[in-house]
């Protein structure tokens, strides 16, 4: 202990120490003030939605008094809520929308659409507390390690500290643990202080508290290694600087374009044209043939009677329907590429500590490339829901009245962050 | 000069013979070889993959059968936002946006499909193209390559024996950034080359490759001089790494971020839901094609009689359907281009915020002109929305034109009970064809140059301040050493 307090001390008088500290603690603050508004803006939009919704489905009310119309001219709002801990890691949530509105319509038209952003905002990525984190921590760390040996050999000191008993016990270990000690705390305090505003769950706050501690664990170590060495301390600062930016820069950068090459995924521009395509030939093929197709899917409706006129919902909203399923080995290929490339992202980060780290707190944080798809299966099975609730009057001419637009069913969202 | 030059050369005698400067060079010269190489043949395989997008809906579009033109309104079409021949060298936005817009009546998609939605997180970690590395990686080599040069000199004591021997300060700091200036010429090189190459290929993007030539060529002189200034005005060899690799990332990693997110918050940007549901509400007060009594509609209808001088919608010599609708889309694209301009007076506000901070980081600065230069920058992207907006609109009312002119009211009336009045409201597939194909044009040469004489300025700022800080650190030096 004695040891501890004398290493901080020492530590603490070292001007450019400090300083790195101060600063890694003011960006690390900055950071989860920052994404803690960022979140309150995203709960404000998805509120403003739903609000504005609200008075739009009520003026759709008055004239959409059939099924048909209904499901037509009705949106009804999907929302994904940032989690609690999504403040300290945003993740993909800058550039994948938060609240998409469908309609009972074909959905391979309407789920890929995007965020109003700009584009050139989202290019460096986020200033949120997972940057501080992968990006400066360890060049803090760097800056309070590079020295730690050869700076006293450089003094002529270290032969004489080497040679006192129990050297490692009493020097070398109270030097790394408090500079991990110091590095950690700011860390981990200034997150906590944010999940506490937060209110994140225990669980999940210890999840990622102990990533925030592998990581600073991780950089200690290599810089440790690399102090002992025999190298002179700018030496030792540039291998160090080198390391890092190897691991955090060309690393990912150089690995997603392997991935890339070598999981090819389909056009998604391509699946949405075919989805037009088949849903429009409807309109100049036999339209028995349709429905006939539309019943083998859902036989409970095949005694609905023929087609009395050239247009007819019924018919209609079958088609759209076909128009997905058409697509549907297409666009399950589409989404199990981009799972594959992000599942092989995820053994390019067993090689890469801090890769793996991040997407750990992403995951944590819930901002992921797999929490993204499953916001879009939550909309796949509510759209379902959605168009299966509209075919018994469409189907079996089951009267639709005012109470029946009301009860159509509402996205939930699993969290029970559900806004009403 | 002579003195210049043999302090220079000595310079890079020591470097050549020092491996790890040597791998260095290597290494980076490598990673922007295979940046420029991997950079460029992916966009090209992308700008070929669009334009067979492009043609294959435009074929599409004219080979639909005979239809009410209104169901081709429905229809509708994709357009591709192309690349130009420089976007290989900088992709910029391209990833990060959307590139496929459905165009279709009544409505104003969102660009969809975009690389960072299709790739794995690994990418927004940054992309290994020809701007990234000499953006990001090439300052940081100069660093690991210069920060000792003068240090080491001092602690050395040779600096006070060269001193003493003629030689001046100035000589020193003009013969270590003569050294480390050919170090940057080396890493720069590969991309000049690129550019050059690019010109070649397509002479009309000459003057945009030499300004984004230029804009490199001046960043890489900021840090060169940068880097001598520090390293004749540090105290130690450690002190000048740590305080370079401080500045290196405050400029290239943190400034960029940074500057991102306070624009983000100074000009926020609505939800794309929320201004698809203002422009519904806005509509509803404007006029209401399912009210029969609306006044909007009410009013068209009555002006249309009293222009044509007739009594009754029957009467007219034109399917007064297919004007209501032209009428209605008339009205929502109004809207849509009133939203449309608060979009990109919001977002060129944002983009304005991070060009302003670059005052305080060159790679903002240099980035600005790279993405001019290449136009691939915010600008480009605006304006393929506004045009395929323009586009859109010419398409829909086309085709309202068709249905206006060519369908009988009597049969539009009665085409959704009466099979036979259904068939006669098809037209036939050759009006397709008529409907010209979207062409984009991109942002004039002219255009691209003047937005990127700002950030060249700003760069041209940074190295005044730099060669001032080189000046005065000569004199510090030759002061240190006495």
């Amino acid at each position: 202990m004695r040891h501890l307090w004398r290493e901080i001390k020492f530590l603490l008088g070292q001007r450019a120490s400090v300083w790195t500290i101060a600063l890694l603690t003011c960006l690390a603050a900055l950071s989860v003030g920052l994404g803690l508004q960022e979140v309150a803006r995203q709960k404000a939009a998805i509120s403003e939605v739903i609000a504005l919704q609200k008075t739009d489905t009520a003026a759709i009310k008055t004239f959409a008094t059939d099924a048909g119309d209904a499901a037509y001219y009705r949106f009804h709002p999907t929302w994904d809520p940032p989690s609690t801990l999504a403040f300290a890691a945003l993740g993909q949530r800058d550039i994948a929308p938060s609240i998409l509105r469908i309609r009972a319509l074909a959905l391979e038209g309407q789920i890929h659409e995007n965020e109003a952003h700009n584009p050139e905002l989202a290019l460096p990525g986020r200033f949120d507390f997972a940057f501080v984190l992968i990006y400066l921590a360890p060049l803090v760390l760097i800056v309070l390690f590079y020295d730690l040996w050869s700076g006293e050999r450089e003094a002529g000191r270290l032969a004489s500290l080497q040679a006192l008993p129990k050297a490692r016990m009493r020097v070398w270990l109270p030097r790394i643990a408090v500079r991990f000690g110091l590095v950690s705390a700011v860390l981990v305090f200034v997150f906590w202080g944010g999940a506490l505003i937060s209110g994140a769950g225990l669980s999940e706050t210890i999840a990622f508290t102990s990533l925030i501690l592998t990581l600073v664990g991780f950089w200690t170590l290599i810089a440790t290694l690399i102090a002992k060495g025999t190298g002179s301390s700018p030496t030792n600062a540039a291998v160090q600087a080198t390391i890092w930016f190897v691991i955090t820069l060309i690393g990912p950068a150089g690995s997603n374009l392997v991935i890339n090459a070598t999981t090819p995924i389909p056009d998604g521009a391509a699946i949405m044209r075919e989805n037009r395509e088949a849903v429009h030939d409807a309109w100049d093929v036999d339209r028995d043939a349709t429905l006939q197709r539309f019943y083998k899917l859902y036989p409970e409706y095949a005694t609905s009677p023929p087609m009395q006129r050239p247009f007819e919902w019924k018919w209609y909203y079958a088609f759209q329907h076909l128009g997905d399923q058409h697509v549907e080995p297409l666009s399950r290929a589409y989404r199990a590429g981009i799972t594959e490339r992000d599942a092989r992202a995820g053994l390019v980060a067993l090689a890469l500590p801090p890769i793996a780290i991040q997407r750990g707190l992403h995951r944590i944080a819930r901002t992921d490339m797999a929490a993204q798809s499953s916001y879009q299966d939550r909309i796949r099975a509510y759209h379902t829901r959605l168009r299966t609730y509209y075919y018994p009057y469409l189907f079996k001419a089951k009267p639709f009245t005012p109470a029946d637009f009301d009860a159509a069913p509402a996205f939930e969202h699993p969290s029970g962050e559900n806004v009403h | 000069m002579r003195r210049v030059c043999l302090i220079a050369w000595a310079e890079l005698a020591l470097m050549v013979r020092s491996r790890v400067a040597l791998i260095g060079v290597i290494a980076l010269l490598l990673l922007s070889t295979i940046a420029a190489a991997t950079s460029y043949a992916h966009m090209a395989q992308e700008r070929l993959g669009r334009i067979a997008n492009q043609t294959e809906t435009d074929a599409l579009f004219e080979a639909q059968p005979a239809r009410h033109p209104h169901r081709m309104v429905h229809y509708g079409s994709y357009v591709y936002r192309p690349i130009g021949t420089l976007a290989g060298f900088d992709p910029g936005i391209d990833p990060f946006s959307g590139t496929t817009l459905y165009l279709e009546g009544h409505r104003q998609n969102s660009a969809t499909i975009s690389a960072v939605r299709e790739n794995s997180s690994l990418m927004r970690f940054g992309q290994l193209t020809p701007a990234f590395v000499l953006q990001t990686l090439a300052p940081l080599l100069l660093i690991f390559l210069g920060f000792s040069m003068i240090t080491r000199e001092r602690t050395r004591g040779s600096l006070r024996l060269l001193l003493s021997s003629g030689v001046t300060a100035r000589d020193i700091i003009l013969g270590k950034t003569l050294a480390l200036g050919s170090v940057g010429l080396v890493a720069i090189a590969p991309a000049w080359l690129t550019l050059v190459l690019m010109a070649i290929v397509m002479p009309s993007e000459a003057g945009a490759a030499a300004m984004v030539g230029l804009g490199y060529g001046l960043y890489m002189l900021i840090w060169v001089v940068g880097i001598i200034a520090t390293s004749a005005l540090a105290r130690s060899g450690q002190a000048a790494l740590l305080v370079l690799i401080g500045i290196w990332c405050f400029i290239a990693v943190v400034a960029p971020r940074g500057a991102a997110e306070l624009a983000n918050r100074l000009e926020p940007l609505e939800s794309r839901a929320a201004t698809d549901l203002t422009i519904q509400a806005e509509l509803r007060q404007l006029g209401d094609s399912h009210n029969p009594d609306d006044p909007f509609f009410a009013a068209f209808k009555a002006r249309t009689l009293a222009h044509y001088g007739v009594t009754k919608v029957e009467d007219l010599p034109f399917n007064f359907r297919g004007a209501v609708s032209a009428e209605g889309e008339a009205l929502t694209s109004r809207l849509f281009a009133m939203h449309f301009a608060e979009l990109a007076t919001t977002q060129r506000a944002q983009s304005n915020i991070v060009a302003n901070l670059s005052i305080f980081s060159p790679a903002l600065a240099v980035r600005r002109v790279s993405m001019a230069g290449a136009g691939t920058d915010l600008e480009t992207h605006l304006r393929f929305l506004q045009q395929s907006e323009a586009h859109r609109f010419a398409m829909v009312q086309y085709l309202n034109g068709l249905h206006r002119n060519r369908l009988s009211l009597a049969d539009d009336a009665a085409r959704s009970k009466d099979p036979q009045a259904e068939k006669r409201t098809r037209i036939g597939a050759t009006n397709w064809a008529k409907v010209p194909d979207f062409v984009f044009k991109p942002t004039s040469a002219a255009d691209r140059l003047s937005a990127a004489i700002t950030p060249i300025l700003i760069l041209a700022l940074w190295l005044g301040a730099t060669v001032i800080l080189a000046g005065w650190s000569g004199r510090v030096l030759a002061g240190r050493a006495l």
